[in-house]
Protein backbone atom coordinates (compact mmCIF):
# COMPACT_ATOMS: atom_id res chain seq x y z
CA UNK A 1 0.00 0.00 0.00
CA UNK A 2 2.65 2.49 0.90
CA UNK A 3 4.54 1.67 -2.32
CA UNK A 4 1.28 2.75 -4.45
CA UNK A 5 1.49 6.16 -1.80
CA UNK A 6 4.78 6.81 -3.03
CA UNK A 7 4.22 6.28 -6.79
CA UNK A 8 0.74 8.60 -6.37
CA UNK A 9 3.41 11.06 -4.80
CA UNK A 10 5.94 10.60 -7.60
CA UNK A 11 2.62 11.08 -10.27
CA UNK A 12 2.02 14.61 -8.42
CA UNK A 13 5.62 15.69 -8.29
CA UNK A 14 5.78 14.21 -12.31
CA UNK A 15 2.32 16.10 -13.29
CA UNK A 16 3.17 19.41 -11.37
CA UNK A 17 6.98 19.81 -10.50
CA UNK A 18 9.24 18.11 -12.53
CA UNK A 19 10.61 19.22 -15.94
CA UNK A 20 10.15 17.31 -19.40
CA UNK A 21 13.81 18.13 -20.11
CA UNK A 22 14.54 15.77 -17.31
CA UNK A 23 12.53 12.74 -18.45
CA UNK A 24 15.51 10.93 -19.72
CA UNK A 25 17.79 11.35 -16.17
CA UNK A 26 14.47 9.83 -14.55
CA UNK A 27 14.65 7.06 -16.52
CA UNK A 28 18.52 6.75 -15.52
CA UNK A 29 16.98 6.08 -12.17
CA UNK A 30 14.44 4.08 -12.59
CA UNK A 31 17.22 1.67 -14.53
CA UNK A 32 20.01 1.92 -12.08
CA UNK A 33 17.26 1.33 -9.05
CA UNK A 34 15.87 -2.09 -11.32
CA UNK A 35 19.33 -3.34 -11.65
CA UNK A 36 20.30 -2.50 -7.81
CA UNK A 37 16.81 -4.47 -6.86
CA UNK A 38 17.76 -7.47 -9.39
CA UNK A 39 21.44 -7.59 -8.06
CA UNK A 40 20.02 -8.11 -4.05
CA UNK A 41 17.51 -10.48 -5.28
CA UNK A 42 20.33 -12.57 -6.92
CA UNK A 43 22.82 -12.01 -3.37
CA UNK A 44 19.91 -13.31 -1.35
CA UNK A 45 19.31 -15.89 -3.43
CA UNK A 46 23.12 -17.03 -3.82
CA UNK A 47 23.13 -17.05 0.31
CA UNK A 48 20.42 -19.34 0.31
CA UNK A 49 21.75 -22.46 1.94
CA UNK A 50 21.62 -25.50 -0.74
CA UNK A 51 20.23 -23.01 -3.75
CA UNK A 52 22.55 -24.00 -6.43
CA UNK A 53 21.69 -28.41 -5.91
CA UNK A 54 17.99 -27.18 -5.39
CA UNK A 55 17.85 -25.20 -8.95
CA UNK A 56 19.38 -28.17 -10.71
CA UNK A 57 17.08 -31.00 -8.90
CA UNK A 58 13.73 -29.35 -8.96
CA UNK A 59 15.16 -27.04 -11.99
CA UNK A 60 12.66 -29.34 -15.01
CA UNK A 61 9.60 -29.35 -13.26
CA UNK A 62 10.11 -25.52 -12.07
CA UNK A 63 10.92 -24.43 -15.44
CA UNK A 64 7.99 -26.09 -17.14
CA UNK A 65 5.66 -24.72 -14.15
CA UNK A 66 7.06 -20.89 -15.62
CA UNK A 67 6.41 -21.81 -19.35
CA UNK A 68 3.32 -22.81 -19.49
CA UNK A 69 0.96 -20.92 -17.76
CA UNK A 70 3.14 -17.80 -18.91
CA UNK A 71 2.46 -18.48 -22.44
CA UNK A 72 -1.13 -19.49 -21.69
CA UNK A 73 -0.60 -16.19 -20.08
CA UNK A 74 0.33 -14.47 -23.43
CA UNK A 75 -2.50 -16.40 -25.65
CA UNK A 76 -5.09 -15.17 -23.34
CA UNK A 77 -3.79 -11.88 -23.01
CA UNK A 78 -2.75 -11.57 -26.93
CA UNK A 79 -6.63 -12.79 -27.50
CA UNK A 80 -8.89 -10.22 -25.04
CA UNK A 81 -6.87 -7.72 -25.60
CA UNK A 82 -7.32 -8.03 -29.47
CA UNK A 83 -10.70 -8.77 -28.99
CA UNK A 84 -11.85 -5.90 -26.56
CA UNK A 85 -9.49 -3.62 -26.54
CA UNK A 86 -9.38 -2.95 -30.37
CA UNK A 87 -9.74 1.04 -30.56
CA UNK A 88 -6.10 1.40 -28.03
CA UNK A 89 -4.31 -1.48 -29.62
CA UNK A 90 -1.40 -0.38 -27.53
CA UNK A 91 1.27 0.28 -30.36
CA UNK A 92 1.49 4.14 -29.94
CA UNK A 93 4.77 4.72 -31.27
CA UNK A 94 4.66 8.37 -31.67
CA UNK A 95 3.76 8.92 -28.11
CA UNK A 96 6.96 7.33 -26.55
CA UNK A 97 9.22 9.00 -29.10
CA UNK B 1 20.52 -3.43 -23.58
CA UNK B 2 18.55 -3.79 -20.58
CA UNK B 3 18.05 -7.42 -20.74
CA UNK B 4 21.86 -7.66 -20.72
CA UNK B 5 22.31 -5.10 -17.95
CA UNK B 6 19.54 -6.87 -15.71
CA UNK B 7 20.76 -10.52 -16.74
CA UNK B 8 24.39 -8.95 -15.56
CA UNK B 9 23.10 -7.88 -12.36
CA UNK B 10 21.50 -11.08 -10.86
CA UNK B 11 24.88 -13.20 -12.51
CA UNK B 12 26.65 -10.38 -10.23
CA UNK B 13 24.24 -10.68 -7.18
CA UNK B 14 24.72 -14.51 -7.17
CA UNK B 15 27.96 -14.67 -7.14
CA UNK B 16 28.27 -12.14 -4.30
CA UNK B 17 26.18 -13.85 -2.32
CA UNK B 18 27.81 -17.46 -2.75
CA UNK B 19 31.31 -15.85 -2.29
CA UNK B 20 30.23 -14.51 0.78
CA UNK B 21 31.93 -11.31 0.82
CA UNK B 22 30.54 -8.24 3.09
CA UNK B 23 31.34 -5.14 0.67
CA UNK B 24 29.36 -2.49 2.92
CA UNK B 25 28.28 -0.35 0.46
CA UNK B 26 27.12 -4.01 -1.44
CA UNK B 27 25.47 -5.16 1.72
CA UNK B 28 23.45 -2.10 2.47
CA UNK B 29 22.05 -2.13 -0.82
CA UNK B 30 20.84 -5.83 -0.75
CA UNK B 31 19.37 -5.06 3.04
CA UNK B 32 17.78 -1.88 2.26
CA UNK B 33 15.74 -2.54 -1.06
CA UNK B 34 12.64 -1.42 0.51
CA UNK B 35 14.25 2.15 0.18
CA UNK B 36 15.09 1.51 -3.63
CA UNK B 37 11.81 -0.27 -4.26
CA UNK B 38 10.60 3.17 -2.97
CA UNK B 39 12.88 4.84 -4.88
CA UNK B 40 11.78 2.61 -7.95
CA UNK B 41 7.88 3.58 -7.53
CA UNK B 42 9.00 7.48 -7.38
CA UNK B 43 10.77 7.51 -10.20
CA UNK B 44 8.11 5.28 -12.25
CA UNK B 45 5.33 7.93 -10.33
CA UNK B 46 7.18 10.72 -12.15
CA UNK B 47 7.44 9.02 -15.41
CA UNK B 48 3.54 8.42 -15.36
CA UNK B 49 2.94 12.02 -14.28
CA UNK B 50 4.87 13.23 -16.90
CA UNK B 51 2.67 11.85 -19.42
CA UNK B 52 -0.28 14.45 -20.70
CA UNK B 53 -3.41 13.21 -21.14
CA UNK B 54 -2.83 10.01 -19.84
CA UNK B 55 -5.77 9.75 -17.21
CA UNK B 56 -8.32 10.83 -19.81
CA UNK B 57 -7.66 7.80 -21.43
CA UNK B 58 -8.00 5.05 -18.36
CA UNK B 59 -11.23 6.79 -17.80
CA UNK B 60 -11.73 5.27 -21.79
CA UNK B 61 -10.76 2.28 -20.38
CA UNK B 62 -13.16 2.06 -17.69
CA UNK B 63 -14.20 -1.74 -17.36
CA UNK B 64 -12.10 -3.30 -19.52
CA UNK B 65 -8.97 -2.72 -17.24
CA UNK B 66 -10.02 -5.89 -15.81
CA UNK B 67 -9.39 -7.88 -18.77
CA UNK B 68 -5.72 -7.98 -18.49
CA UNK B 69 -5.66 -9.54 -14.57
CA UNK B 70 -8.37 -11.88 -16.17
CA UNK B 71 -6.14 -13.22 -18.99
CA UNK B 72 -3.32 -13.46 -16.73
CA UNK B 73 -4.96 -15.29 -14.20
CA UNK B 74 -6.83 -17.77 -16.83
CA UNK B 75 -3.85 -18.58 -18.25
CA UNK B 76 -1.59 -19.06 -15.37
CA UNK B 77 -4.58 -21.34 -13.84
CA UNK B 78 -4.79 -23.50 -16.63
CA UNK B 79 -1.38 -23.35 -17.17
CA UNK B 80 -1.05 -25.03 -13.49
CA UNK B 81 -3.52 -27.65 -14.32
CA UNK B 82 -1.29 -28.60 -17.38
CA UNK B 83 1.66 -29.38 -15.45
CA UNK B 84 0.08 -30.89 -12.86
CA UNK B 85 -1.33 -33.09 -15.47
CA UNK B 86 2.30 -33.74 -16.60
CA UNK B 87 3.80 -34.22 -13.32
CA UNK B 88 1.06 -36.60 -12.07
CA UNK B 89 0.55 -33.87 -8.81
CA UNK B 90 -3.00 -32.84 -7.84
CA UNK B 91 -4.63 -30.01 -9.78
CA UNK B 92 -5.12 -28.10 -7.07
CA UNK B 93 -1.74 -28.15 -6.00
CA UNK B 94 -0.20 -27.52 -9.11
CA UNK B 95 -2.52 -24.85 -9.77
CA UNK B 96 -1.55 -23.15 -6.91
CA UNK B 97 1.84 -23.37 -7.74
CA UNK B 98 1.20 -21.36 -11.21
CA UNK B 99 -1.50 -18.84 -9.00
CA UNK B 100 2.42 -17.11 -7.39
CA UNK B 101 2.42 -15.34 -11.28
CA UNK B 102 5.70 -13.69 -10.33
CA UNK B 103 5.50 -13.29 -6.87
CA UNK B 104 8.05 -15.76 -5.62
CA UNK B 105 8.57 -15.00 -2.27
CA UNK B 106 4.92 -15.08 -0.84
CA UNK B 107 4.45 -18.20 -3.45
CA UNK B 108 7.46 -19.84 -2.38
CA UNK B 109 6.42 -19.04 1.77
CA UNK B 110 3.02 -19.93 1.50
CA UNK B 111 3.35 -22.82 -0.90
CA UNK B 112 6.23 -24.62 1.50
CA UNK B 113 3.91 -24.03 4.39
CA UNK B 114 0.99 -25.54 3.21
CA UNK B 115 2.18 -28.48 0.44
CA UNK B 116 5.75 -28.98 2.21
CA UNK B 117 9.17 -27.98 0.87
CA UNK B 118 9.65 -29.70 -2.54
CA UNK B 119 5.63 -27.79 -3.66
CA UNK B 120 7.30 -24.50 -1.96
CA UNK B 121 10.51 -24.94 -3.85
CA UNK B 122 8.82 -25.85 -7.45
CA UNK B 123 6.85 -22.49 -6.88
CA UNK B 124 9.74 -20.83 -5.44
CA UNK B 125 11.98 -21.05 -8.35
CA UNK B 126 9.04 -21.10 -11.38
CA UNK B 127 7.87 -17.92 -10.04
CA UNK B 128 11.16 -16.56 -9.70
CA UNK B 129 11.72 -17.82 -13.18
CA UNK B 130 8.79 -15.78 -14.34
CA UNK B 131 9.74 -12.44 -13.15
CA UNK B 132 13.63 -13.08 -14.21
CA UNK B 133 12.38 -14.22 -17.67
CA UNK B 134 10.00 -11.55 -18.51
CA UNK B 135 12.85 -9.35 -18.83
CA UNK B 136 13.72 -11.15 -21.75
CA UNK B 137 10.01 -12.06 -23.03
CA UNK B 138 8.46 -8.43 -22.53
CA UNK B 139 10.93 -6.69 -25.49
CA UNK B 140 9.69 -9.58 -27.64
CA UNK B 141 6.30 -9.87 -27.21
CA UNK B 142 5.93 -5.58 -27.86
CA UNK B 143 7.53 -6.26 -31.35
CA UNK B 144 5.65 -9.52 -32.51
CA UNK B 145 2.68 -8.82 -30.07
CA UNK B 146 0.81 -5.60 -28.94
CA UNK B 147 2.13 -3.51 -25.68
CA UNK B 148 -0.49 -4.57 -23.73
CA UNK B 149 0.05 -8.31 -24.33
CA UNK B 150 3.57 -7.47 -22.54
CA UNK B 151 1.68 -7.30 -19.12
CA UNK B 152 1.05 -10.63 -19.22
CA UNK B 153 4.47 -12.46 -18.65
CA UNK B 154 4.98 -10.07 -15.63
CA UNK B 155 1.99 -10.93 -13.87
CA UNK B 156 1.69 -9.55 -10.37
CA UNK B 157 5.24 -8.35 -10.44
CA UNK B 158 4.06 -5.71 -13.53
CA UNK B 159 3.66 -3.18 -10.72
CA UNK B 160 7.54 -3.46 -9.36
CA UNK B 161 10.56 -4.94 -10.62
CA UNK B 162 9.32 -5.13 -14.44
CA UNK B 163 7.85 -1.71 -14.91
CA UNK B 164 10.90 -0.09 -15.85
CA UNK B 165 11.11 -2.87 -18.98
CA UNK B 166 7.82 -1.88 -19.14
CA UNK B 167 8.56 2.19 -19.99
CA UNK B 168 11.34 0.96 -21.94
CA UNK B 169 9.86 -1.05 -24.52
CA UNK B 170 6.40 0.02 -24.43
CA UNK B 171 4.16 3.57 -23.92
CA UNK B 172 3.39 5.36 -20.36
CA UNK B 173 -0.61 4.58 -20.61
CA UNK B 174 0.71 0.63 -20.59
CA UNK B 175 2.58 1.14 -17.62
CA UNK B 176 -0.69 3.11 -15.82
CA UNK B 177 -2.32 -0.76 -17.11
CA UNK B 178 1.03 -2.26 -15.74
CA UNK B 179 0.48 -0.83 -12.17
CA UNK B 180 -3.16 -1.45 -12.14
CA UNK B 181 -2.59 -5.29 -13.18
CA UNK B 182 -0.27 -6.27 -10.63
CA UNK B 183 -2.05 -4.42 -8.14
CA UNK B 184 -4.88 -6.38 -8.91
CA UNK B 185 -3.23 -9.93 -9.43
CA UNK B 186 -0.89 -9.76 -6.20
CA UNK B 187 -4.22 -9.28 -4.53
CA UNK B 188 -5.02 -12.57 -5.83
CA UNK B 189 -2.52 -14.32 -5.11
CA UNK B 190 -2.97 -15.18 -1.34
CA UNK B 191 -6.52 -15.75 -2.30
CA UNK B 192 -5.74 -17.94 -5.28
CA UNK B 193 -3.02 -20.25 -3.75
CA UNK B 194 -5.27 -21.13 -0.60
CA UNK B 195 -8.56 -21.50 -2.62
CA UNK B 196 -6.66 -24.39 -5.09
CA UNK B 197 -4.89 -26.04 -1.89
CA UNK B 198 -8.79 -26.24 -0.53
CA UNK B 199 -9.89 -27.76 -3.75
CA UNK B 200 -7.03 -29.92 -4.07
Amino acid sequence: MDILLVMCLGILVGRFFFPQKAKKWNEVASLLCTLVLIFSMGAMLGRKEGFLHQLLTLGTQSFLFFLIPTVLSIVAVYILTKRFMKKHDGKDKEENA
Amino acid sequence: MIVLLTILSLILGLAYGLSGLELPLLTFFSQHTDLVLYLLMFTVGISVGLHRGLFRKIREYHIKIFIIPIGIILGSLVGGLVCAAMFHIPLGQGAAIASGMGWYSLAGATISQIGGSELGSIAFLSNLMREIFSFIIIPIVAIKLNFYTCIAPAGATSEDTTLPVMLKYTNEETVVLSVLNGIICSFFVPILISLCFQVS
